[in-house]
């Protein structure tokens, strides 16, 4: 991997090239706030608009999301200037007017200084929920799990995940990682005893042979075995007690 | 309604066995059933590898492709940008009235659908009723609408 210089703030840096400047930034402890971005993804999708950065090169200045965006020598990034200020406001004002009700976006507009959407709230039922349509689930789901068991479906504003024919997915395997991955906490996952209930389905949970704790849904088990060939009694204990 | 498997399969069959088929194969499910089958959606899902939920987010995605059966004619009210201007949504509530339903959905004898889409690429004639998609209607006068409207069985 090419080492590269880059300035971040005035100060120089050294990366590798083809890294996200949201990545270098962090690795150096400079702070952009993001939402769909995850380092388990090979695609960011880029599409919260939270990250904003101004990046200059050759005298031109443009703002780009730095979680997709891919460092290269003598680019100059500020994380934090006027112009990168206020989009980042409207852009969070937006998300606020979508999810009124998302604890991290109501703490994200409060960073920001914002107080209330000018925005128009939508106060049917059907749109009050947290989702800001970031596609992270889905892509976790993909990419990560493997199993693609939900997807982005429909458009514009009723953009949101769900499963095949909106009916229980049998590819899911209960895994959750898409509650885990959920930046707004959007996806309802609810533990009962030894029932896993998420997408409409009910998933039967293995219980631990040491706490007796009900840890994993034998789905995910099954899916585990199936994929990577690891003996099944490595399940018999959770993870504390392995 | 019964969807004929082997119909499907033939469809599917027509096609190379690779996800750019896709699109290809849901379009013409939509024009030999009328709707986008789940069954259909399904037998692409298994033939082609595809996961299912990556083929139901294509089907919701297009506005041209209807995942309920559609009624024996469709009528779509372009509320693109020259079209909203020109009036699509009161000749949208017209034609509402007058078949005596909402937009998506299909009349009680099953004769028509009514939907409302983005744009239909013939601004020039705003605002456009298109039926059947091929019958394009200036939509200058909400009577004269119609009355070819009419012309449907």
């Amino acid at each position: 991997m090419e080492k590269i210089t880059i300035k971040i703030n005035g100060k120089d840096i050294e990366a590798l090239k083809d890294q996200s400047v949201l990545e270098v930034a962090r690795e150096n402890g400079i702070a952009i706030p993001a939402l769909c971005s995850h380092p388990e993804i090979e695609t960011q999708a880029g599409s919260c608009r939270v990250c904003l950065v101004e990046v200059s090169q050759n005298g031109r200045s443009r703002v780009v999301t730095s979680c997709n965006y891919p460092v290269r020598g003598g680019i100059e990034v500020r994380t934090d200037t006027d112009l990168v200020r206020r989009i980042r406001k409207g852009v969070v004002e937006l998300l606020l007017s979508r999810t009124p009700d998302a604890p991290v976006i109501q703490k994200l507009a409060r960073e920001n200084g914002i107080e209330g959407s000018r925005f128009f709230v939508d106060e049917a039922e059907h749109y009050r929920n947290r989702c800001i349509a970031c596609s992270l689930c889905t892509q976790v789901c993909e990419e990560v799990v493997g199993v693609s068991a939900i997807s982005m479906l429909d458009r514009g504003r009723d953009k949101a995940p769900g499963t095949p024919y909106l009916k229980p997915s049998q590819a899911c395997i209960g895994c959750g990682a898409c509650a885990y991955a959920c930046p707004t906490e959007a996806i309802s996952m609810i533990d009962e005893g030894e029932v896993r209930k998420i997408w409409g389905r009910e998933f039967k949970m293995l219980t631990c042979s040491v706490c007796g704790k009900p840890y994993i849904p034998e789905a995910q088990v099954e899916w585990i075995v199936k994929t990577t060939g690891k003996d099944r009694s490595f399940f018999d204990k959770c993870p504390d007690h392995r | 309604m019964g969807i004929d498997i082997r119909k499907i399969d033939e469809i599917i069959e027509s096609y190379d066995k690779s996800e750019e088929s896709l699109l290809a194969i849901l379009q013409d499910f939509q024009h030999t059933f009328r709707y986008v089958p789940e069954e259909g959606m399904k037998r692409v899902s298994e033939i082609l590898g595809i996961p299912e939920s990556k083929i139901y987010g294509v089907g919701t995605f297009y506005k041209a492709l209807s995942l309920k059966p559609v009624g024996r004619h469709t009528c779509k009210v372009c509320t693109g940008t020259a079209c909203h201007l020109k009036g699509a949504h009161t000749l949208t509530d017209i034609i509402g009235r007058e078949l005596d339903i909402e937009p998506g959905e299909t009349t009680k004898d099953g004769r028509f659908t009514l939907q409302t889409v983005n744009c239909v690429g013939a601004c020039a004639l705003a605002p456009v009723v298109m039926v059947d998609d091929e019958d394009y209607y200036e939509g200058s006068s909400p009577q004269d609408v119609l009355k070819n409207l009419r012309k449907y069985k």
